[in-house]
């Protein structure tokens, strides 16, 4: 099909006859749209970096702290250092050289820094640091980096963990705890305040150990232990909210991996209002009810929004009880022995205990 | 690997010489007049292929030979009832290889169109049209693994071209509508030409696919001579506007892609014996994923905003005398540039190979080679994809998606000499580019890109009178980055092609031809996302190959649009590279036999 074409206006063609200066300008034209097209974005780079995605690690900065001692009581920090020639997957593990306490800090970059290493004194795993020397070691993929060596740290003063404490168990605290060995099936050679291994906080934590073997018969409640709150106050334990929602339960309990081991804690409440706990009176629900069967220490936090208990209730709780069940339907003939440990309980307002 | 039978290929040739019956003229040459008119193509082809070299020894899974082949009548409705209007319909016969008594029988309608002139003015066209603009909004650039692609390999590739609608003019095959008219002026400026169109690229499933259009034009004015030097002036604006209908479907997020451009290509001297241009085309992309919120409807939201420029300015000089044009070009190609008409390649290196795709006893899939290139139509395509396509760093690494490919700035240069009488055409092209944004790393690769081809009459040039054709091109590409070993790239390819087609009796040619490329190095090939985010580099490419593509046969020509021929093809193909840690080399070290027989004609 042939293209077709029309005539158009003379005077279009005469307005339009400034040739030269035409020409001009269409050559300064196409010039400056030379040059205005040839701003880009060129920052950074298409795709992910080849070297993160092939390269070999290689260490450039080794893990360093920022300090030397820290006063986490005080409010310090600690920020951790290192960098490295790829985005990798980086572990920090920070031991307390006397409490055994394990803080891990991860993540996946090719720098660590105050933007994504700052320990606050918290723990990973059970126990709480202590005043104690630690030391941090960088693992890279899961393996401790030989390059870089474990750098030391000095804790003059462990974090402060926020909430009401009911008893850490410590050599002053223990004043108000009352052993109950009514069906005589405690270790009273053991059972108490204990160092047998290291404690979840301070020095000292809560053994419940029965006697176990072929001296009992039925050894299905072992015995219990009863904290009271006169070393707290006068009458009820303090509590840093009462609204059920709010308030927390934290308990640390530790396993030997002794089977068989029921742990219940009771909460009870003063029902009848004498500002005693009353047994059989007082109202008491059981907060936590765990059969024992890991191993170390492990913290449980309950809210008591999970309970039967009222915001009035909640503002007369008069005693924490520790109680120690063997599982009778699983144990042989003769039963073995059961035990586990107990430490830092505590209420917190908002949330579980942080560690 | 098994030889072909002399017994077989007459076979063949007898079974297809009984087609060649009265051929007539090609489509476009029937159009003139009114009336009803009958044309079309016809096309047959059979070929077989066999398997063979050290992997096809150990190979106990593969068949040692396949054969296929289609019989294809194209006919073309013709009508134009009056000097104004003129309608098409090709409708499609098809039977594949083995298809008897209707199985494996297609008919289909191929292209139906309508075309015309308003008013002796506005000349419209309707149905499938063929578009092209600029290399920058929308166009469809040269394919990969050919500079002057030998005669002996041209009839499998004038199949593949005819079936993707591949006109030799860098058009692109659409389906919509078209309007344009032109004015001349008598003084100052000489002419207007403007055009439009608006074309459905696919349509919705009515569910998460919203129906895709494209729509732009062109706009194009040029003077007559404006000094006595004989500068002209010829200036265009065009614009590529691809985009999703978010009313269609349930889709809620689709494609806007502007792509609007100035080029310009004005005569600063125009003398006797030489002349003097200065040329380009600068532009602006525009790209966008528009959100159409299910209670606020589309939205000015875009969880995908890319915008970018690019430049292109050259000078060009001719010395009329001796037919020598030297041409000079900056360029200048944001990595943001995305302009889905122009980047989308004629081969798609995701799909699946149609001849052996995977091979040995451990099915791994073969890389595209030259043999795959010339005859698979499994590899190509005509469609606009919405996303930057793979490529093959072995065949295109310097500029992947043409003229426009993205992330490249430097110093394009170019000899042609095409003397009108001649009997020599050759020209030589270098690139000298870089890349603007580093891809997995800050350093930057070099491109180096040399091209050079020449096509010679050796039957003027030794006073025959008689079809005495040779060819020959040349591609070197190198590709190199610096930086830690990783980073570093360092990729060598060479592309050489020859091929001679000599009437050894009236009509009756000879062709040969061969086609040889290495490729030897490291590169990383992107993997992209969002239209033209790179989103991974799978793994290094390494490479250490390299194949040769031979052709010889004889060819018929019944009439310039009328021929048969019977070839034999033979593919040599070997990789010797050391992959990295990890990762598993493509089946190496085959070879492919070939023959075929194909009759084709333009009718």
């Amino acid at each position: 099909m042939p293209r077709t074409v029309s005539k158009g206006s003379a005077s279009i063609g005469r307005t339009l006859r400034a040739s030269r200066t035409w020409a001009g300008a269409s050559l300064l034209l196409a010039c400056a749209l030379a040059f205005a097209a040839c701003d880009h974005a060129t920052d950074g780079i298409d795709g992910p970096f080849l070297v993160d995605r092939f390269g070999d690690f290689t260490l450039i900065e080794p893990l360093v702290a920022s300090q030397a001692t820290v006063d986490f009581a005080g409010g310090e920090t600690v920020t951790f250092e290192a960098t490295f020639n790829k985005q990798s997957t980086w572990t920090i593990v920070i031991v307390g050289q006397e409490s055994g306490a394990v803080k891990r800090i991860e993540g996946f970059s090719r720098e660590i820094s105050d933007q994504n290493a700052v320990w606050d004194g918290g723990t990973t795993d059970l126990p709480f640091f202590r005043t104690e020397a630690v030391e941090a070691t960088l693992l890279i993929d899961g393996a401790v980096l030989a390059e870089s060596p474990p750098t030391a740290v000095e804790v003059t003063t462990p974090r402060v963990y926020p909430g009401n404490v009911v008893t850490g168990f410590e050599a002053d605290d223990n004043a108000n705890v009352v052993l109950g060995n009514f069906e005589f099936e405690f270790d009273l050679m053991a059972t108490g305040p204990s160092m047998e291994i290291p404690a979840a906080e301070g020095e000292l934590f809560y053994l419940l150990r029965s006697t176990g073997g072929p001296t009992v018969a039925d050894p299905f409640f072992i015995g219990l232990t009863s904290i009271f709150p006169g070393a707290k106050g006068p009458t009820y334990f303090p509590v840093p909210t009462s609204i059920p929602e709010d308030l927390f339960f934290n308990a640390a309990l530790y396993s030997f991996g002794t089977p068989n081991t029921i742990a219940v804690i009771q909460v009870g409440v003063d029902s009848n209002g004498n500002g005693v706990y009353n047994d059989g009176i007082d109202a008491v629900v059981s907060i936590i009810d765990q059969p024992v069967d890991w191993e170390g220490w492990r913290l449980f936090s309950i809210p008591f929004s999970d309970t039967i208990f009222t915001q009035e209730q909640l503002e007369t709780i008069v005693a924490v009880r520790l109680l120690l069940i063997s599982d009778n339907n699983g144990q042989p003939n003769p039963p073995l022995p059961v035990d586990y440990g107990v430490d830092f309980v505590t209420f917190t307002q908002g949330g579980p205990l942080e560690l | 690997m098994r030889l072909f039978s002399l017994p077989r290929l007459l076979a063949l040739a007898l079974v297809l010489l009984p087609v060649a019956a009265a051929a007539q003229a090609p489509e476009d040459d029937a159009d003139e007049g009114i009336g009803l008119r009958f044309n079309g193509m016809g096309r047959t082809l059979l070929q077989q292929t066999d398997l063979g070299g050290g992997l096809a020894d150990a190979d106990t899974v593969t068949a040692e030979s396949q054969t296929d082949g289609e019989f294809v009548l194209d006919l073309a409705l013709n009508a134009q009832p009056n000097s104004d209007t003129e309608v098409q319909a090709v409708i499609r016969f098809r039977n594949e290889f083995g298809g008897f008594f209707g199985a494996g029988v297609n008919v289909e309608v191929r292209e139906l169109w309508a075309r015309g002139v308003v008013a002796d003015v506005i000349r419209y066209r309707v149905g499938d049209m063929d578009q092209v603009l600029t290399p920058y909004t929308l166009y469809l650039e040269e394919e990969d693994g050919v500079v002057l692609e030998p005669e002996v390999f041209r009839p499998q590739k004038e199949v593949l071209y005819y079936e993707e609608f591949y006109t030799g003019r860098n058009t692109r095959r659409l389906q919509g509508a078209n309007l344009g008219f032109g004015l001349e002026f008598e003084q100052g400026l000489e002419e207007l030409d403007v055009d439009a169109f608006v074309a459905r690229l696919r349509g919705t499933n009515f569910s998460d696919t919203p129906t895709r259009l494209i729509s732009g034009g062109r706009a194009a004015v040029s003077t007559a001579p404006l000094t006595s030097y004989g500068s002209t002036i010829n200036l265009g604006t065009n614009l590529a506007y691809t985009f999703d209908d978010l009313e269609s479907g349930d889709a809620n997020t689709g494609i806007r892609n502007t792509v609007l451009t100035l080029d310009y290509d004005i005569a600063i001297l125009d003398r006797a014996t030489y002349d003097l241009r200065l040329f380009g085309e600068t532009g602006v992309s525009w790209l966008t994923l528009q959100l159409d919120d299910e209670d606020e409807g589309v939205t000015d939201d875009t969880p995908i905003e890319d915008n970018d420029t690019f430049v292109e300015i050259g000078l060009q000089s001719t010395y009329k005398p001796l037919a020598l044009t030297f041409r000079g070009q900056f360029v200048n190609v944001g990595p943001d540039f995305f302009s889905a008409a122009a980047q989308s390649k004629r081969v798609d290196y995701s799909r699946s190979l149609g001849v052996y795709n995977r091979l040995g006893n451990d099915r791994l899939e073969r890389l595209p080679t030259l043999f795959d290139l010339t005859r698979d139509p499994e590899l190509y395509t005509f469609r606009i994809s919405d996303e930057l396509m793979a490529y093959d760093p072995r065949y295109s690494n310097v500029l992947p998606y043409g003229s426009a490919t993205p992330n490249r700035r430097g110093a394009r240069f170019g000899i042609d000499y095409a003397p009108a009488e001649g009997a020599i055409d050759a020209s030589l092209d270098l690139a000298l580019l870089t890349e603007l944004r580093g891809q997995g790393t800050t350093e930057l690769k070099d491109f180096l890109l040399l091209r050079a081809s020449s096509d010679v009459d050796a039957g003027q040039l030794i006073g025959i009178n008689r079809l005495f054709d040779i060819t020959l091109g040349l591609q070197v590409e190198d590709t190199s980055r610096g930086g830690v070993d990783v980073e570093q790239v360092d990729l060598s390819s060479l592309l050489f092609e020859a091929g001679f087609a000599f009437e050894i009796y009236n009509r009756l040619d000879v062709l040969a031809g061969t086609k040889l490329r290495t490729a030897d190095g490291r590169e990383y090939i992107p993997v992209f996302e969002n239209f033209n985010d790179v989103r991974d580099f799978p793994e290094p490419f390494d490479i250490d190959d390299q194949e040769t593509l031979l052709g010889a046969g004889l060819r018929y020509r019944f009439r310039d649009d009328v021929y048969l021929t019977v070839q034999f093809q033979h593919l040599s193909y070997s990789n010797d590279a050391t992959p990295a840690e990890g990762v598993t080399l493509p089946p190496e070290d085959y070879s492919f036999g070939q023959i075929f027989a194909l009759y084709s004609m333009f009718f």
